[in-house]
């Protein structure tokens, strides 16, 4: 069965080492920024969170010169860095803030799931991250979905 | 030498002229002293002249990364702030986790070295190789989570993270704190008093920018196993239930600091624990950057008298020392404490302990009524500590003299009061107790260096000697097993101190968080890893034993800084208070014997000359620091023949 990543929200405590483990795993470089995943820290509630693709494909239909793909094996979204010309439409199209441009490059940033061995989920020391079969991880989908319709004082 | 790790530079500020320079680290000097409190030192060494009034526009405060600093190593959130310290006049280092460190280096700079006086209220803002003084005269009089919102606010940029003072440091309290990223503390030393003298309110630092490894493949590797190897705490101890955690263990043992160091036992514990903490306060548990331990409460007392906005507080040396020092076991009372701590940038270990010397003062007379403005100090009243909290961040009535630290307030009382003021060379002492935990602590307190009376810069001695843990320093000759921890004298202690020390300042020198290298063997950062990091990441070949020596030539230089202010043997003394049999519980009747024969051990052990305690010329020359020994000795020269 296919897998996606999905967050246990209420165990993150906002160490940004997925950040950092998946800027290393692509560039060779840590930095938060060149990241495919934001954790997002609200300081005054209770949230510490990380924003990554649900591999939704809204972006896909948006990029001009076809530069993005979905990875057959893993269904994951793929750019083709050759073909991105940088223009911000997907980072545009995609509603939760998960893709972006690499400031050093200039091309989108869109998790591919590292080929089907995310580098986040093994670097993130309470597991918060995971990497499950789809009907699981659908499960934890919608707890987390659910949570928008919570009434936030 | 490609410098990988590092931003590779420095960004040098004088207030007086508003001036900003960049300049290029000194390779020379990385090789040395690799970075973070150990590069500080140097710079603090050569640019502070002696005596020096720590408030006056010459002092120099750096905001201090090290090499590993912002990067997959585990607990790499760090920022040392070193400065020549209004509090003790001797060197003072203070540090705070949060993202302030990592978010330098990713702007480009290790450190920020920060001299001179603005004539208005300023702010530095940094943001990826640029820096800006600007106006802060709309923030002075605020607290620090006010002026935390109002520059993320203002400045619509909300990634960034903000140092700095609260009122604590304006009014010139001589142990303010400077604040990072709302509720983290770089506490110790007055830093924050430092920041307030410069009139400089608050840091914002934003970076986009990356660190590379000279291997990264081989980093990665490392870091990876690194990181697993430490997780092993995040779901018990230091994880579970933050640094409250040791809290009923100390107790039990009779090592939790109690009455103003009286004692080392207290009736109501349970009622202070980390488990209560977690059942009935505790919010989520929150992590610096980088650290997958996180230790970090997210708390809030919902209602009552106590009410407070949810924070990140209630750690343990907050818990003891404006708790049960005091004798107080109300909890709300003391994450309120420790909250309004926290905003006004007030350290809550020297906070804690003059509050307590004032109440033990007032107990035997030596304050009374009309110095306390008709306020009865008496233990155990929560409304006493809130007050006079409020009272020292003004400097209002008995808060002015309190505002002035332990040292300065029992000096200008007199009347014997010198004998239960719990300070080391002007620090208080914080909530571990040199009788009760372990004879090391009563070293490593009457040593005070770097910074005076301190529990974890550079170790916590007692995880050899107290929890029996060798840290995977036994095959670097940690002596093992260890002695009883009340033994004093012809148990090695002195060559086990040394080795923990050494140990203990590379977390300071590379720029992490000490708690991950004080674990067993197989559960945290041991001088192998450290080492197998270090030589990926930077392409420096740094073997367990070069790091110890880059240690050993750190701590050497802070005690010569020190030795240069004036310290020598004759004040690595222990104030009498914590000299005497502890008065009731487990520990009842230890005290500290023969702490002159410790001493002995210890400068034997340093290559320390066992009649004044400065480092041997051979030893400094050893170390690459002939400089330094000349100055240290020609000095103490010139002082004997005065």
């Amino acid at each position: 069965m296919v897998k996606s990543l999905v967050v246990i929200p209420d165990r993150c405590m906002g160490c940004h080492l997925c950040e950092l483990a998946c800027s290393q795993k692509h560039y060779g470089v840590m930095s938060i920024e060149r990241s495919r995943i934001h954790v997002v820290r609200l300081h005054h509630q209770p949230v510490d969170a990380p924003i990554f693709c649900l591999q939704c494909g809204l972006c896909m239909a948006s990029c001009p010169v076809n530069a993005i793909e979905r990875d057959p094996k893993t269904g994951a979204i793929i750019v083709r860095e050759e073909k991105c010309i940088g223009c911000g439409n997907c980072v545009h199209a995609c509603p939760y803030g998960a893709a972006s441009l690499d400031p050093a490059t200039g091309k989108a940033l869109i998790c591919d799931l590292c080929g089907g061995d995310p580098a986040c989920v093994k670097a993130c020391p309470v597991d918060a991250l995971k990497y499950l079969d789809a009907d699981q991880a659908a499960k934890y989908k919608r707890i987390n979905f659910s949570k928008l319709q919570m009434v936030v004082k | 030498m490609d410098l990988h790790g590092y931003a590779g530079k420095i960004l040098w500020v004088d207030l007086s002229r508003m001036e900003i320079q960049e300049k290029e680290l000194s390779r020379e000097l990385v090789k040395l002293y690799l970075g973070g409190t150990g590069y500080a030192a140097r710079i603090l060494w050569d640019m502070l002249d002696a005596r020096l009034d720590p408030l006056s526009p010459e002092n120099l405060l750096i905001a201090a990364t090290g090499p590993l600093t912002g990067t997959l190593c585990p607990s790499s959130g760090s920022i040392e702030f070193c400065f020549k310290s209004p509090l003790t006049r001797i060197f003072g280092e203070t540090r705070a986790g949060g993202v302030f460190g990592p978010k330098l280096k990713f702007a480009g700079y290790d450190f920020i070295a920060i001299r001179g006086r603005s004539e208005k209220p300023v702010y530095l803002y940094i943001r990826d190789g640029y820096a800006e003084l600007r106006d802060a005269s709309h923030l002075w009089g605020k607290n620090v989570h006010e002026t935390t919102d109002i520059l993320l606010r203002d400045l619509a940029e909300p990634d960034a993270s903000v140092a700095c003072i609260g009122q604590a440091g304006e009014n010139q309290v001589r142990f303010a704190s400077i604040m990072v990223d709302y509720d983290r503390a770089a506490g110790r030393c007055g830093g924050g008093t430092v920041m307030g003298a410069k009139r400089l309110k608050a840091i914002v630092v934003d970076g986009h920018g990356e660190i590379s490894a000279a291997k990264p493949e081989e980093f990665f590797e490392a870091a990876m196993e690194a990181i697993n190897a430490v997780k092993a705490k995040a779901n018990k101890g230091l994880g579970r239930y933050g640094t409250l955690n040791g809290l009923i263990n100390l107790n039990e043992s009779g090592a939790l600091p109690t009455r103003n160091f009286k004692t080392c036992h207290f009736e109501e514990a349970e009622k202070v624990s980390g488990q209560t903490l977690s059942e009935k306060y505790l919010i989520k548990k929150r992590a610096c950057f980088g650290c997958p331990i996180g230790c970090g409460r997210y708390v809030q007392v919902p209602a009552g008298e106590y009410q407070t906005p949810p924070h990140e507080g209630a750690e343990y040396e907050t818990v003891d020392m404006l708790g049960v020092q005091s004798m107080i076991g109300d909890l709300e009372a003391i994450i309120k404490a420790g909250y309004l701590c926290n905003i006004y940038g007030l350290d809550t270990i020297s906070a804690g302990n003059v509050i307590a010397f004032a109440i033990e003062a007032y107990e035997r007379g030596i304050i009374t009524e009309k110095d306390t403005g008709g306020i009865k100090l008496r233990w155990g009243d929560p409304k006493v500590t809130l007050t006079l909290i409020e009272k020292i961040v003004k400097r209002e009535g008995i808060g002015r003299l309190l505002a002035e630290g332990v040292k300065r307030a029992s000096e200008k009382l007199g009347r014997g009061s010198e004998e239960f003021a719990c300070h080391v060379k002007g620090l208080e002492i914080p909530a571990h107790d040199a009788r009760g935990t372990s004879k090391s602590l009563a070293i490593q307190y009457a040593v005070g260096n770097p910074r005076g009376a301190c529990h974890i810069e550079p170790v916590w001695a007692p995880m050899w000697d107290f929890f029996k843990v060798d840290m995977g320093l036994r095959r670097y000759g940690l002596p093992w097993p260890p002695p009883s921890r009340f033994e004093e004298t012809g148990v090695r202690r002195g060559e086990a101190y040394r080795l923990l020390i050494l140990f203990g300042e590379l977390a300071g020198i590379l720029g992490i968080c000490r708690f991950p290298l004080q674990a067993a063997e197989e559960e945290n950062l041991n001088l192998d890893r450290l080492s197998r990091l270090m030589t990926t990441l930077t392409g420096l070949d740094l073997k367990p034993q070069d790091l110890l020596k880059v240690s050993e030539r750190v701590y050497n230089l802070k005690r010569c800084f020190n030795v240069r202010e004036g310290v020598d043997r004759s004040s690595d003394r222990l104030p009498r208070r914590v000299m005497e049999p502890i008065a009731s519980g487990p520990t009842k009747g230890v005290r500290v014997e023969n702490l002159d024969g410790m001493l002995d051990e210890f400068y034997e052990a340093m290559s320390w000359d066992r009649e004044t305690g400065i480092p041997k010329r051979e030893k400094l020359r050893e170390l690459g620091l002939g400089d330094v020994a000349e100055e240290v000795w020609r000095s103490r020269q010139s002082k004997q023949e005065k």
